[in-house]
């Protein structure tokens, strides 16, 4: 029997799930592109869109996951039929690519955060060298090989005594810690201008297109919705676990630490930056570290006169920024490593499959920063394809019984309405394909070379490493369906 | 802080942590009904 354990209790389902959820794009991402699209003016859509993206992909998961007890492949396959099993192994590569590089990310953090600790990052007053530096040494190779080992311990372990236990762990101190921030920083002088352009719209972008669809690219990337994630912690849900209301608190949850985030960073920015606060939360940087890695090490060292202080407070952060990125690592890696599992693997075969192959697949992005960006383009946009998969496979099931025997079964605290038909069926598909077509389409504007497949960012990159994975998917669809089922 | 302001900082704040604290409280609600049932 592959099911065999279970989440122990709501809260840890819940506590595990935030974890996914919360990573950096909430630290890192959110605050950059607030201020890239009009501060208050970006945070209307932002919140319509976890209404109409984020909840009701999270609940599609939970009840796909519930369902099926089968990783994405199987559940795919099970919920939208055997011809569809090739949709879900599409999930499964994309949450795998990602992991790969989240890894490096995560390497990054846990390096900042030793540095941090050791005085080593205050004590230097250039900290673009101070990156430029680390990147071109093995520090990211050496801190990537850390992170994935640690996470691949946790999964080792499973659901009960690796996932639930760590998460109870490090979620409520990343919590605590966030907090601990965000009073530190409101209480700076002139925080107050911070908050203040947090919140003030500029209403003429708000009949930019642009920021509506940025506000919606931000929840797809942010609350792990449609990412094939929550599906795979819902394997291990109990069978009298409500699934609307769980999944309501965890994007809600999610988005209220994203606000929490921003108001620190922008808080902290306004105090303590000169006049160019919002050119420095804005800018990309390199890899889009610019703000994180940059120019809040920078912001450290002026929190207060004592060198001591200022590295407690760089610390905080980054060990903040670290726990958010492996709680979501963990995650990735138990999807692939679920993925394995449904194929017939034990737990510990699979998961030393899944970690040397996170090794060896992260080293180019560990090794060069342009592998990594083209990765983080040609899966990120990826991930608006699983969302819209999870939404497809819920219609040929059928959505109104989807949603009365699954989401409205056993257990249910909170029943869903026929809204919710209306979602998966027009609103899912609608936001996607929008999306699909804006971000393909701009990126064909910005490469006078857009069909060169090997180049970092454009169109041609990603069709043809998505044409690879999904010609490969088609061709073994009834082996992957007949692998996940056991046979 | 202009009006303007104070009302996007309502209506965010207000649908987010609103959201967050009216599904904390169901669930602690229904928890807690769970496990009176059981007792």
């Amino acid at each position: 029997m592959k099911q065999q354990e279970f989440f122990s209790s709501r809260w840890a389902l819940i506590i595990a799930t935030l974890g996914i959820a919360v990573g950096t794009g909430n630290i890192w991402r959110f605050s950059r592109i607030v201020a890239q699209n009009g501060g208050g003016s970006f945070l209307i859509p932002w919140v319509i869109f976890l209404l109409l993206w984020s909840i009701p992909l999270i609940i599609a998961e939970f009840a796909i996951g519930k369902y099926s007890r089968l990783g994405p492949i199987g559940a795919i396959g099970k919920t939208a039929g055997k011809k569809f099993a090739w949709m879900g192994g599409f999930i499964v590569i994309v949450s795998t690519a990602i992991m790969f590089y989240y890894s490096v990310v995560t390497g990054w953090c846990l390096y900042y955060f030793y540095s941090s600790l050791t005085g080593n990052l205050l004590s230097h007053s250039n900290h673009l060298q101070f990156w430029n530096e680390f990147s071109n040494s093995y520090f990211p190779i050496l801190f990537h090989l850390i992170a994935i080992s640690i996470v691949s311990i946790v999964v080792m372990k499973g659901i009960t005594y690796g996932i639930e236990k760590v998460s109870k762990i490090l979620v409520p101190v990343l919590l605590l810690i966030l907090i601990g921030l965000f009073f530190r920083a409101i209480t700076l002088p002139n925080s107050i201008e911070g908050i203040k352009y947090f919140f003030t719209p500029d209403l003429n972008m708000l009949l930019d297109y642009k920021v509506w669809l940025n506000a919606l690219t931000q929840n797809a990337w942010d609350t792990g919705a449609g990412w094939g994630l929550i599906m795979t912690y819902a394997i291990y849900m109990r069978k009298k676990e409500d699934i609307s209301l769980n999944a309501s608190l965890i994007a809600f949850g999610n988005n209220s630490i994203s606000l929490i985030a921003g108001i620190t960073i922008f808080s902290t920015v306004f105090a303590l930056s000169s006049a160019d606060a919002i050119e420095q939360i804005s800018q990309s940087g390199p890899a889009n570290t610019g703000l994180t890695f940059i120019y809040l090490p920078l912001l450290f060292t002026k929190l207060s006169a004592s060198t001591f202080i200022n590295s407690v407070f760089a610390s905080a952060f980054f060990l903040a920024l670290f726990f958010a990125a492996l709680t979501s690592l963990i995650s990735l890696i138990e999807l692939a490593t679920r993925t394995l599992i449904d194929f017939g693997l034990v737990r510990k075969k699979a998961i030393l499959i899944v970690s040397s192959l996170g090794i060896i697949l992260g080293l180019p992005s560990a090794i060069n920063n342009s592998f990594l960006i083209n990765q983080d383009w040609v899966w990120g946009v990826g991930l608006i394809l699983s969302g819209y998969f999870i939404s497809f496979s819920i219609i040929k099931f059928g959505v109104d019984k989807f949603r009365e025997q699954i989401i409205n079964g056993i257990g249910s605290d909170f029943k869903v309405g026929k809204w919710f038909n209306f979602v998966i069926k027009y609103l899912i598909p609608f936001q996607a394909i929008t999306l699909l077509i804006w971000w393909l389409g701009s990126s064909i504007s910005w490469d006078p070379q857009w069909l060169n497949p090997f180049r970092t960012e454009n169109f041609g990159t990603v069709i043809f490493q998505w044409g690879t994975v999904i010609i490969a998917l088609l061709a073994l669809n009834n082996f992957l369906y007949k692998k996940s089922f056991g046979d | 802080m202009s009006l303007l302001t104070l009302i996007i900082m309502i209506f965010v704040i207000g649908i987010v942590w609103g959201g967050l604290v009216f599904f904390l409280t169901k669930a602690i609600k229904f928890e807690k009904n769970k496990s009176n049932v059981q007792e």
